[in-house]
Order: C-alpha cells, then structure tokens, then sequence
C-alpha cells in the first residue's frame, strides 16, 4: 500500500527514527494527527503511519490512548466534547508543527446518546477547524460516508460527488455528520491554504471492523422489506485505510467516494451472510424498528429502513481517476471475508475484534 | 450465528463442485474443470473450519485416478495436483450441477422411504444425508478400499447439511456393524426423525434453492440473468404464442456501439412493452444485442415491481444513468412520454402524449448517441385504460389506480393483458451529428428536436395502423 504512493510530498532522506529518545525525534519529514486515534480507522492508521519512513511523527488525539502508538506516536488526550479542546487541539498542532490533520472522529454506529453524540462530531468538528485555523494547516483529510447520499427511489444507480448530500436530517446520525462535512467544505473555501479532502466511505466490512453493518449481518434473523431488494455496496477495510493513506500522501483536493466494485443484492447478501431475512411491510417497519430501538434491541434507528428499500451506491470513478485509488476487495469479496472471519469468531478460533 | 447456517450459502457450492468432480470422474474425466477462481476462493475461505476429512468426491477420484497421494487421507490435498486442466464452459458445469442435485435430492428420498424399511435402509446414514452412490448401492465394493471413506462422507455430509451427524456417523466408521442391516437401521432411526423435524435442516433447504435461484453477481444496474433465464418460458410465451409479435426494420438498429430506441408507450397497469421490446431485439437481432430500457421512477416505490424490473434488465430513467449506460455502448430504449405515456386512456391511442422536456434528446445530443424511433402496435390494447382514478396516489405510492373493463373486478387477474397482436416497427436511425455537445443547453433547439423525434415516431405509427386490419389477428 505505501509502496504504490510513488510521489512522497517531502523526499524521505530522514534518517529513520530511533525509537525511545525524543531528543533523536527527526526534525524532517512529515508531522501528521489523527483525531478519533483510538478508534478502528485511527488505530489501524497509525499503525501504517509508524511504518512509513516518511512520516517524521505522528500525534493521536483521543481520549483513549491507542494500543497501534508506537515510539514515533505522542498522544494527546483530548475530549472534543468539552470546550476547552480547542485550546488543547490548537496548543498541540503549534507545538508539534503538523501539517496534515487526519479527522476521523466519527461514530460508526448509531447511538442512543443524540446530544453526546452532537457535540462530539458536528461541534467536536467546529473546534477542530477553529484549531486548524490558527495555525498553518497545510492538509486536512476528513472521513465521510456514502449513506450520507441518502436511499431514495429517485437516486440514480451510481450517485457521484456532485450528487447533494439527501440524508434522513431527522435523524441525528446522518444529520451530526452532514453538518460536519459542511463546516469542513465551509473551511476549503475559506482558508485557501489548505488542502481538503473528503473520503466518502461505503458502509466499511471486514474482519475486524465493528458498526452497525457487522452487527445486521452478524444477526441470526433479520428484518428486511417486503418486496424490496435494493443493491448494496461495501468497501473492504484494508481498502478503506489505503485510500486514507493515499489521501495523506498525495495531495488531492476534493470530495471522493470510495467504494468497492460492485454490487450485491441485499438478499443475496442476507443468504451469504446466512441471514434468515424476516420481510416486514414497509408500512408496519417503521414503527417496530422504532419501538424495538427505543428499548435498545435493534442495531439501528427507524430512519436506517430506507436503505433496506430504496438503492444508495456510489460510484468511485473519481477516485480511480484523479486519487489513483483502486479497491482491492470487490463488494462480494469484502462481505466474504467478513464472513470468514465471523465464522471463525463462532467457532470461537478468534477473538472478537476489539470494540 | 450457527455455523452451518453461515455456510450454506458459500460451502454448498463447494460441496456441489466436489460432487460435480466426483461424478465426472466416474463418467466423463477429460470434462473435468480444474478451476473456477470464484468457487475456489470461497474453498479456501471455508478450509479452516469446514471438513477435514476428505471428501467424497476426493476419495472417488483417488479410486480412479493413480494413486499419487499416500493414501486416502492425503486425498484432500492432492486434489488440486490430481485434477486435468481441460476447462469446461460455465453452462456446462451449471448443467453438472443441476443434474447433481437432482440425483441427490432423489436419492435423499430413496434414503428416507429405505429407512422406515428396516432392511433397506440399513446402509443409509442421516435420512436427510446425500449418500454417494457407490457407498448407497455396493457397500462391499467401496468397503473393502475405504473404511474411512464412510467416515469422511459422513461427516463431510453432516457438516453441510446442518446436522451435528453424531449418530449418524458412529454405525458407519465401525465396518464390521454394517454387515448387520437390522443393528444398524435401528441405529439410524433415531437420527432421521430430528433431522428432519430441525429448522436447521429446512433452513439450510431453503438457503441453497435460494442461492441457486440467482447468479452469482448481478450487474451494477441489478440485472440478474439467472432470474431472467427462470422467467424465459413465461417471456417466450408471451412473446411467440400470446402476443405473436412481429418485427420489422430490426436491421435498423446498429450492431454494435451506443444507441437509443425511442418509443412509444403503451398504457395500462403493467406496461409490457419494454419487456418484449427487449425481448424482441434478443431473439430477432442478428448480433442478439442486449436492449436495457428505463423504467419510470414511481415503479421504485413499489415493493416487488421495482425489484423484478430491475432483475429483468429495466434501468430507473434518470440522465445519470442513461448516461453511464451509453458510454459503455449498450443499447437503450426510452419511453418519453413516460408516466403520461402509461396513463393513455383508450380513446387516446396510439396518439404520442408530450415528449417531457426533451431529457432524451439532450441525451443524444451530449453522447453523439443515434435514435432509432420504434412504434410499438397492439400494446396500446393489450391493457385498455378506461378511467383512472387519482385520489389515492399519495397513500399508494402509483401515478393513478387503473380502471380496465376487468381490473378492479377480477382483482389481480385483471391485470392479465388480452391477446392482441404485436408489431414492432423500427425506423430510420436519427443522427444529430451536426449539433455540438453545447447543444444539449439549447432549449428551443431541443424542443424543436423533441417535436421532430415525436413527429416521426407518430408517422410510423400510424403507417403501421394503417396497415393492420384486426386488433387480434394483425
């Protein structure tokens, strides 16, 4: 995956960093930071950063330490849901000289917890471009998702970027996320400087990754809509990662999506994933999904039904075209892998993933 | 998530591909196909918790073929060395497989009506279990070579089908009790009735004719071509014996590169004239070009309609898509009077509603893409609109509730369409080569460019008419 990124922003003639002494910190190289540190994409992202020679040092910003830190790593413990954060955000990112900020603090499910939530992606958003905005960012890469396009009957097959952001905005989930892509569009146009980029994710799969995806198909039976098969779409986590990695190391501005190639029937992913699909008028879902979310047994809230009805795939041509970035996992592939490993994790020869 | 339900969907393949090698090796071994990527992906990806005992069919090709591998046990790893390179085209390994299953399901009933008969059903595992047929009909030929061959069958059986296969596998791994058919179906029969009485086991039923009822991967606009091919008889009989269309001018349309079909649309409940036009460009083209037409974006909100036209090849009109369709080069049909054009009364057809705002000539216009127009003659009867009703569209989610002389009175078999005669006429092609790609921003130009392409699609409607003497017979 580094290997393919072939034009280094900065030529690595660091010598590399030994580890343990923070006097031996190499002064060259690229500093980047990474919020959402100790979550799946941050983890697994630092752990590809500590290894890219490139990469002269990395700070973690999270409330959590990550167990990926390596000698290269300073974690900076920070709450984005308390205000003075945007003092701690900025003093580091002075401190530290980094040029490239990584924002990856979003949630991957949905959570009972609305207004926690708020205030740590859409305000949790705001301080951190209020940072950013003090000290001389040169790059900010912030982690999207296609459901954001919103399932509607009217969608064409293969949403692309242009397509406007058309999410459920009552429910928190979609609407937190929106407002942040907003204010992050709002910064690209303000501050010239810097150079933005948004990764619109598909819904991740993989063995290791945890959201609400994993948690539908990891079920025994399933809700689905009586007459309805829509198409869906996934990216595999390693590609996930790699498109981030790619985004840190070349310089391209824009929104993409980043999608694996094709597609899948939602029944037919229900039968790999050996799902017993249990149809429900589409009249008579909404309200059960929200009675049975209400009282905390369903993964998702109400407003998540329309993706089981209507068609939200996007299309990464732009990607291809303009980041470089090709998908080494099929959709088909990214769901049998995660298929693997949950089998492996029923027939307890691994551990689950860690949350 | 129980183990065996996961699996069904990907192993059972697997499964079925080592019985298909099992039984062309007996038969036919030069057929044999070595590798399929797919399915031995999903192989691997099975291997760490699936059988690990050889299978039956690694153990019937090791009585065949020379003894390359230590012994029996080391079959499942030799496989992959064993097996003859000669690849085989994909229908034929389908048909294999069907045949397979078939010969499999009929032996599971034999098994089962065998063991309510203590003496025949004494060499049976599992009623449910599919029993190789050397195992099933000479149990002292396969005996003497492979006494762990019943073992390995046995389990390897269990596992896929959803049992645990305990009971079912002690009798057979001790050689000597099988000798004793009344011990041994006593033994047995404790062990069919839950199986059969396990929601596992219908579960697992029920998943594989699932997953053999669609193809492996729809196509990025959700066509299915196995579900098409399960609908063909219906579609041939519509088409030849129902309908009886009738082509003309199908040389009009290019043999290959980007094209739009544009024409008119019939009304009624359930417009089939994108449908047969598919059809028809399928079985009367000389190059048997695949035709994807757009379909109207209310048929989305409906539960199955939408899923089965898209299945069906049926694309969601929309410039993005037709769009991505045309660069590809594929071959497009539209409808642009659209839900206008459904929604015809009778008295009003065969006269073209108004052609939108043009969305298909802009189409055109941008991807130098040729219309052929097509007039589509004896649809507008098949489904006569006498009224339609517009109050209950919101709650519905339809354009308007058809009121046909037979649809709300004989409920859903009002929906059947009558017999007319179909004719389909292509005309001329259409080339706006001389516009520019800026044109497509031009209105007026559209406009007069959508009054043209309606005007000639009229007229060939109406020469058509003109030359049909009966509504039934043409």
């Amino acid at each position: 995956m580094a290997s393919r990124s072939s034009k280094p922003p900065a030529p690595g003639s660091s010598p590399p960093p030994s580890p343990g002494t923070s006097t031996d910190r190499p002064t060259r190289g690229r500093v980047v930071a990474l919020t959402g540190a100790a979550a799946f994409l941050g983890r697994n992202l630092l752990g590809l950063l500590e290894e890219d020679p490139r990469i002269a040092r990395i700070v973690a910003f999270d409330i959590k330490t990550p167990e990926t830190a390596g000698p290269k790593t300073r974690v900076v413990s920070v709450d984005l849901t308390s205000p003075s954060s945007e003092q701690r955000l900025a003093e580091a990112l002075v401190e530290e000289q980094v040029d490239t900020l990584v924002h990856l603090c979003f949630l991957s499910s949905p959570t009972h917890a609305t207004a926690w939530a708020h205030e740590l992606e859409s305000i949790g958003t705001m301080h951190i471009l209020n940072a950013a905005r003090r000290v001389n960012l040169r790059k900010l890469v912030m982690w999207s998702q296609t459901i954001l396009y919103g399932a509607h009957p009217t969608n064409p097959n293969f949403l692309t970027e242009k397509h406007p952001l058309r999410a459920d905005s009552e429910e928190h989930y979609f609407a937190d996320k929106m407002a942040a892509e907003r204010e992050v569009n709002a910064f690209s146009v303000k501050s010239k400087g810097t150079i933005v980029t948004i990764l619109r994710t598909a819904p991740l799969l993989g063995p290791t990754v945890h959201n609400y995806v994993t948690r539908y198909l990891s079920q025994r039976a399933a809700f689905t809509l009586l007459g309805f098969d829509p198409l869906w779409q996934f990216l595999h986590e390693v590609d996930a990662l790699a498109a981030f990695k790619l985004a840190i190391d070349r310089d391209v501005p824009g929104t993409f999506n980043i999608v694996g190639d094709g597609v899948l029937p939602l029944s037919t992913v229900a039968r790999m994933a050996g799902l017993s699909s249990v149809p429900v008028l589409h009249t008579l879902a909404g309200p059960l999904i929200g009675a049975l979310w209400t009282v905390q047994a369903a993964a998702t809230p109400p407003s998540f039904l329309r993706y089981l009805r209507y068609i939200c795939v996007a299309d990464g041509t732009k990607a291809a075209q303009t980041m470089g970035f090709r998908p080494m996992y099929s959709t088909r592939e990214a769901l049998s892998d995660y298929i693997g490993a949950q089998r492996l994790r029923d027939a307890q020869l691994l551990s689950d993933p860690p949350a | 998530m129980s183990e065996h339900e996961q699996r069904d969907g990907a192993n059972e393949e697997e499964t079925e591909r080592r019985e298909s090698v099992a039984s062309e090796e007996g038969t036919a071994p030069d057929d044999l196909v070595a590798s399929d990527d797919l399915e031995e992906d999903i192989s691997t990806a099975v291997a760490p918790i699936g059988p690990t005992e050889p299978s039956p069919g690694t153990l019937e090709l090791s009585h065949d073929g020379p003894p390359s591998g230590p012994g029996d046990e080391a079959a499942a790893s030799s496989r992959g060395s064993r097996m003859p390179t000669s690849p085989a085209s994909p229908e034929e390994l389908e048909r294999q497989i069907l045949e397979l299953e078939a010969r499999l399901d009929q032996m599971m009933r034999e098994g089962r009506g065998a063991s309510a008969q203590p003496e025949g059903g004494a060499r049976k595992e599992g009623g449910a279990s599919p029993v190789q047929p050397t195992s099933a009909t000479s149990p002292h030929g396969a005996h003497g070579s492979s006494s762990t061959s019943g073992t390995a069958s046995a389990g390897d059986v269990g596992s896929t089908s959803g049992s645990t296969s305990a009971p079912g596998r002690s009798p057979r791994s001790e050689p000597p009790r099988s000798g004793e058919p009344g011990a041994a179906g006593t033994a047995e029969a404790p062990a069919d009735a839950p199986e059969i009485l396990s929601s596992e086991y219908y579960n697992q039923r029920w998943g594989r004719d699932g997953m053999r009822r669609r193809a492996e991967e729809v196509d990025e606009y959700g066509f299915d071509p196995r579900y098409e091919e399960r609908y063909r008889p219906l579609f041939d009989f519509l088409y030849r014996r129902y309908f009886r269309v009738e082509v003309e001018g199908i040389g009009r349309i290019p043999n290959e590169g980007r094209c739009l079909v544009v024409g008119n649309h019939s009304g009624g409940p359930i417009p089939y004239d994108g449908l047969m036009l598919r059809a028809a460009v399928q079985r009367e083209h000389p190059r048997q070009r695949e035709l994807r037409w757009l379909a109207e974006d209310f048929v989305y909100y409906l539960p199955f309609a939408g899923t089965m036209m898209n299945r069906l090849g049926a694309v969601r009109a929309c410039q993005e898509n037709a769009e991505r369709l045309l660069s590809a080069g594929k071959l497009v049909a539209v409808f642009p009077e659209g839900v206008k054009g459904i929604s015809k009364l009778y008295r009003d057809r065969y006269k073209l509603q108004r052609f939108g705002r043009g969305g298909f000539i802009r189409l055109s216009l941008r991807t130098r893409t040729p219309l052929v127009p097509c007039a589509i003659v004896g649809a507008e009867e098949a489904n006569p609109l006498l009224h339609r009703v517009e109050h209950l569209t919101r709650l519905l989610g339809v354009p308007y509730v058809p009121i046909t002389p037979i649809f709300p009175a004989l409920g859903p078999l009002g929906l059947v369409p009558a017999p007319t005669k179909w004719k389909i006429c292509f005309g001329e092609k259409i080339y706006f080569d001389e516009y520019g790609p800026d044109a497509a921003d031009d209105d007026m130009l559209v406009s007069r460019l959508s009054e043209r392409v309606r005007a000639s699609i009229q007229a060939l409607v109406d020469r058509t008419l003109a030359g049909r003497r009966s509504v039934w017979f043409g």
